[in-house]
């Protein structure tokens, strides 16, 4: 699970509880100008994951770390599949980020209202 | 460097363009967008960032490339009035402006960037109704008349109905033809 939020132009994600063990990753912060968008998608964990590196799979119960997926570099961090959240990343070490958050359409609509802010 | 993409934008685009002018913004799912659009699901978030940024590309798209050239034509119409009726509000006329009006009830009120879009479109629908209308003078201000206004209202609000299935044939040119009778 992952704690989302703005702090200033930032947008910081913080991964909570014993998924830090798992994603090797306790925070992530990107500029706001790096941010392309938010998607609740609950269908994004069937998808191909790729190659992990580092990380932990356990196919049906977490999928948390660095993966590696058409020469793209991916960081997830998700147990349950309803509540996951696909943020899309320019110029950054990830492509996108996909994390479980509390409430996926809370969080899509701060990061969206951030980033229209952030480009007017 | 990732896979080249392996789609046509603008057909992806068009495709989405008819998916979300028939079903609610919340209710298409991420995997409805790769089942209809037929399209990867890490190049539909390379390449429009979300499904918001999607939908901004399908509803730009439908305003410059569909609402917009009916708007043209109109404007010149050697006999704008005529065009503007035959094209909006005859029985037989069907214009293509299905998103613009769900943007209008279900986006605008919540996202800026789909208000600008739809404000700006509007702007337009007035401005050409003002022509018609042979109104010059306002439609060279930027405020439309409140004529056009209405009627700008009145002819989204008819297809509205129209998509409903009520049957309003005649509805659409009544109204006009009482607005706009040839002066004695």
């Amino acid at each position: 699970m992952a704690k989302v939020y703005i702090d200033n132009d930032t947008l910081v994600i913080e991964i909570e509880g014993l998924d830090k063990l798992w994603a090797l990753k306790s925070r992530l912060e990107i500029p706001l100008p790096n941010v392309r968008g938010a998607t609740a998608d609950a269908g994004v964990t069937r998808e191909p994951k790729g190659i992990r590196a580092p990380g932990a799979h356990l196919p049906g119960v977490i999928t948390a770390g660095t993966f590696h997926i058409d020469g793209e570099r991916i960081f997830w961090d998700v147990r349950d599949p309803a509540k996951a959240v696909v943020i899309e990343l320019r110029d950054e070490r990830y492509a996108r980020l996909i994390v479980q958050v509390a409430d996926p359409r809370a969080t899509v609509d701060l990061v969206e209202h951030a980033i229209t802010r952030s480009a007017t | 460097m990732g896979r080249p993409r392996a789609f046509d934008e603008t057909e992806v685009i068009r495709a989405a363009v008819s998916l979300f002018a028939c079903r609610a913004y919340d209710g298409i799912s991420v995997d409805d967008l790769v089942t209809h659009l037929g399209v990867h699901r890490n190049s539909l978030y390379k390449v429009f960032g979300s499904k918001r940024g999607l939908y901004l590309a399908a509803l730009r798209w439908h305003l410059e490339h569909q609402v917009r050239p009916l708007l043209a034509k109109v404007t010149a119409a050697p006999d704008p009035i005529r065009a503007l009726r035959n094209m909006f509000v005859a029985g037989t006329a069907n214009p293509d402006m299905d998103l613009l009006l769900l943007a209008m009830v279900e986006r605008a009120p919540v996202d800026p960037e789909v208000a600008e879009e739809v404000a700006r479109t509007m702007r337009g629908f007035d401005a050409a109704i003002d022509l018609a209308l042979g109104d010059g003078a306002a439609a060279a201000d930027d405020a439309p008349s409140p004529l056009a206004y209405a009627l700008s209202a009145a002819i989204l609000g008819l297809r509205l109905r129209t998509r409903t299935g009520v049957d309003a044939a005649g509805a659409g040119t009544v109204l006009f033809d009482r607005i706009h009778q040839p002066q004695p």
